[in-house]
């Protein structure tokens, strides 16, 4: 469910920070499209990272096992 | 596929349309409009006298006489700089100086700087040789006065060990001055004194002692003061020395030995009030010089000054002049030889304001012919040209450094702006240092006015030259650090508690077999128990591992999908087909498995032993999956998969050289007929040219090169996908160094009570950090993120073979020569 949550949530970000370069920088339609994919790209690339490490640690098949010095 | 043809152009993604254009321009308007499209800076000139040497070009004339200028100005900018005067150049803008009247100016500041430095030189000696004189006046007369007397040595004089004593005459008190065309006496002992550096002072003993047989007397004194030697030009130490000599031949001996050694001979008087009179002379003269050569020197300094005022201004426009007749010599004489004929390139947006600066030439010139500014068709491809600006001009610099994008290709830059700095962080993953590089950046990117328009070294240029990369490389690190949970490696519990506890109250087997998972996975990045377990490094090494084969994966996917972006652009169907098709199959049917396998495994938590299953897949598709069954109709998926991958390798070697071929043949099949044509050609309007486009077909030549570029592909899948695993090894060797200078170091010192035993630890720490990982590691990382991008990235779709656009522009050439 937490995974879930927090992927509609980076795509509400997503959609944020598009509007946001819309509505700072609009200086035209090629350089709009342009701002467009730099945040996709870097909204998907966010989003890969969390998911990754997410889904590594939702299953996992060893645990930690404290070192001696503590 | 309608959609994609018809989304709108992105700003980055491809070179602006170029077109080849001819300019017919009158001669008196020829160099005012140079001049001014120099000024705009959008028009590449293509070179049409290309055979000819830099010699037989009409105006070099005028580019020698710019030449020559400029090393005026060099050497005026050498003579300020010896002076060591700081050159300040008005503010204000002089009004279009003629060319021609500043060279005459230049020649005439030349020639009276010359002047100055040679008068001032002249002094300079003559004012040495006084100083000489000087000393060997102080110390030859002690000497001489000394030899008056009886043969003793008296306090005060230092003679030599190795005095000779020679046949003295009786007649040792009738001392003679010896000049060099005084009167020679037949007899009677003669002396000779000089001065001569120290380090030649030995071996002129000796050679002397030689010439004249023993027969002589040698005094040496070191002079007071270093004196400047006129041959090196330097400070040196000069010894005055006294030779005492009987006889013509060993006097023109003598004399000659001197010449050779370079050392100074001066006619001093033996008589002791002569001597005095002459140093009192010689003294007022060297004060009278010195005088001079301070009121010459200032003279000098007060024109380069009022040079250097001018100085750049100056260097700027003959530098602009040199420019515009370099770029006439490009342009041809036409028939009537009135007109210069010019072609190049320009963008098709700047075409306006070409023909608005080309009106404003023929208007200022006075000219009564317009210029006449038409396109024309060229065989050749066009320039690429991307406008970019201060934020993208960087990356677009880093892509350019494997290779200039062909005419109209997909520009890699647009996802390189967000990819390049995100792979760097996955590799320096820690937000502490993430913090360290986001101050340098902002502190770069807040001093931009600044240091624009410094000179900046080599290294710093660099560094501000990427200020925005650093910007973007920053913040994802800190990203990157938060998920991998790294302060100067250090874990926080920043997102909440741990998802992992002690089995039971007294964590007795804490360190047997470990905590227990109580809850939902850690919200947000690597859970912070993990750091110092025993059990960090597989967890960690297995995720991060995987992690870059998703990563790769997704990235040479995004490479193939531009390819295909590319081939509907060009409307090439056959590449669709028959490379973009059978790529896709071969890497998603074995890599992507992968990444769905990986995926698969993480979220059902199966024990599947992934390599096992990947090499099965191989070696023996059909046999049962037993354990490594990680979801149902595995088996048949698998087999499907393979025999997918297996299809795919022939279907992107062989189709394509044959379907060449015969469109080949259909094309031109046509010719033997004259008008009938099955295909036209594009871009073609004059049937000669056409001509040029009728090669050989070389089939063999084009199975080779298909044949390179498929198995280029399948080999390269299984080494580029593995060669993404840079991403886990960097990230590793960061957070273990990271981790070592933490542990080592800041906790191995601050363990200590001894204050400052804690200050050299908390030096060496932030030493360490500094310069190993936050120097060497962003380096590092930049480096391997950079190869991901130029090798395993590009290679799917880059062409890379284009040329850049290079418009003749003021603005360049400023940058150029600096």
């Amino acid at each position: 469910m937490g995974f879930v949550i927090t992927t509609l949530s980076f795509v509400a970000i997503g959609i944020i920070a598009c509007l946001c370069a819309r509505v700072c920088c609009n200086k035209g339609p090629s350089a709009n499209l342009f701002h467009l994919t730099l945040v996709i790209t870097a909204t998907i690339c966010c989003w890969m990272m969390w998911a990754i490490v997410y889904l590594a640690q939702m299953n996992p098949l060893i645990v930690p096992i404290l070192s001696e010095e503590e | 596929m309608e959609v994609l043809k018809n989304l709108p152009e992105m700003d980055l993604m491809r070179s602006e349309k170029m077109t080849s254009v001819q300019l017919i321009i009158p001669v008196e308007s020829a160099h005012r409009a140079v001049s001014y499209l120099g000024e705009l800076g959008l028009l590449q000139f293509r070179d049409l006298n290309d055979d000819k040497s830099p010699f037989q070009r009409t105006f070099v004339n005028q580019v020698k006489r710019c030449a020559e200028m400029s090393r005026k100005l060099r050497f005026f900018k050498d003579q300020i700089n010896k002076a060591g005067l700081l050159s300040s150049a008005l503010p204000t803008m002089q009004p279009d100086i003629d060319l021609e009247a500043l060279e005459t100016q230049l020649a005439e500041h030349e020639h009276e700087l010359i002047e100055m430095n040679a008068n001032s030189e002249k002094l300079q000696q003559t004012y040495n040789e006084f100083l000489e004189f000087k000393m060997v006046l102080q110390k030859a007369g002690v000497f001489l006065v000394s030899g008056n007397k009886s043969y003793e040595t008296t306090e005060g004089i230092e003679l030599d060990d190795n005095v000779y004593p020679s046949d003295y005459p009786e007649s040792a008190s009738l001392l003679e001055q010896a000049t060099h065309s005084g009167p020679s006496n037949p007899s009677g002992l003669r002396f000779i004194c000089g001065i001569i550096p120290k380090s030649k002072i030995l071996l002129f003993e000796r050679m002397l002692f030689r010439a004249t047989r023993g027969n002589l007397l040698f005094n040496q004194a070191p002079a007071d003061d270093l004196i400047m030697d006129a041959v090196s030009s330097e400070m040196v130490e000069k010894t005055v020395f006294v030779v005492f000599f009987s006889g013509e031949q060993a006097r023109t001996k003598i004399l000659k030995i001197c010449e050779a050694f370079g050392a100074n001979c001066y006619p001093v008087p033996e008589d002791f009030t002569k001597q005095t009179q002459i140093t009192q002379e010689v003294l007022s003269r060297l004060s009278e010089l010195e005088t001079t050569l301070d009121v010459g020197i200032r003279h000098r300094n007060a024109a380069l000054h009022t040079i250097g005022f001018h100085l750049t201004i100056w260097m700027t426009m003959v530098k602009r002049e040199k420019a515009v007749f370099d770029t006439l010599n490009m342009l041809n004489f036409d028939v009537t030889k009135k007109c210069l004929v010019g072609e190049g390139w320009c963008p098709i947006f700047a075409k306006p304001q070409i023909q608005e600066a080309l009106q404003r030439a023929t208007f200022d010139s006075n000219s009564q012919v317009g210029i006449i500014f038409h396109v024309m068709d060229a065989v050749e491809s066009p320039p690429t040209y991307f406008r970019t600006n201060a934020f993208t001009n960087a990356y677009q610099e880093i892509v350019d450094a494997y290779g200039v994008a062909k005419y109209q290709e997909a520009n890699p830059a647009v996802y390189t702006v967000i990819t390049f700095p995100f792979l760097f962080a996955v590799m320096f993953g820690d937000w502490g240092h993430g913090i360290c590089l986001l101050i340098g950046a902002l502190i770069l990117i807040a001093r931009e006015g600044k240091l624009s328009s410094q000179k900046l070294g080599s290294f710093m240029e660099m560094l501000f030259g990427g200020r925005y990369v650093l910007l973007l490389m920053s913040l994802f690190s800190i990203y990157c650090g938060l998920i991998y949970n790294e302060f100067f490696s250090v874990p926080y519990h920043i997102f909440g508690a741990s998802a992992y506890k002690c089995r039971d109250k007294s964590c007795s087997d804490a360190y047997t077999v470990g905590l227990i998972k109580y809850r939902d996975a850690y919200p947000f990045g690597v859970d912070p128990s993990w750091r110092g377990s025993r059990s960090e490094l597989p967890f960690l090494n297995s995720l991060k591992m995987k992690m870059s084969i998703l990563f790769g994966v997704a990235q040479m996917n995004l490479g193939i999908m531009i390819s295909y972006l590319n081939s509907i652009f060009f409307n090439n169907s056959l590449d669709i087909r028959y490379q973009f098709v059978p790529q896709m199959i071969f890497l998603n049917s074995l890599f992507g498995y992968l990444s769905l396998l990986i995926i698969i495994k993480w979220c059902t938590g199966s024990q599947a032993d992934l390599y096992h299953v990947m090499i099965y897949m191989f070696l023996s598709p059909f046999d049962d999956l037993g354990e490594n069954e990680l979801f149902w109709g595995q088996r048949p998926l698998q087999i499907l998969l393979l025999l997918s991958a297996l299809v795919a390798v022939p279907w992107m070697l062989f189709p394509k050289p044959f379907i060449l071929r015969k469109q080949h043949t259909e094309r031109f099949q046509g010719r033997a007929y004259g008008i009938l044509r099955s295909t036209e050609m594009d871009t073609d309007s004059e049937p000669g040219s056409a001509r040029q486009h009728v090669e050989e077909f070389n089939f063999s030549e084009v199975f080779v090169h298909q044949m390179i570029h498929s198995i280029e592909f399948v080999l390269g899948s299984v080494s580029n996908t593995a060669s993404y695993l840079r991403l886990w090894a960097l990230s590793l060797a960061h957070s273990e160094l990271s981790t070592v200078f933490y542990e080592k170091v800041l906790l191995l010192a601050w363990g200590y009570e001894n204050i400052l035993i804690r200050l050299v630890g908390l030096a060496v720490f932030a030493f360490a950090t500094a310069f190993i990982l936050l120097m060497m590691e962003t380096l590092s990382a930049f480096l391997h993120a950079l190869r991901l991008h130029w090798v395993e990235f590009q290679n799917k779709f880059y062409g890379g073979d284009g040329y850049k656009f290079k418009p003749f522009s003021f603005a360049a050439i400023a940058d150029d020569e600096d």
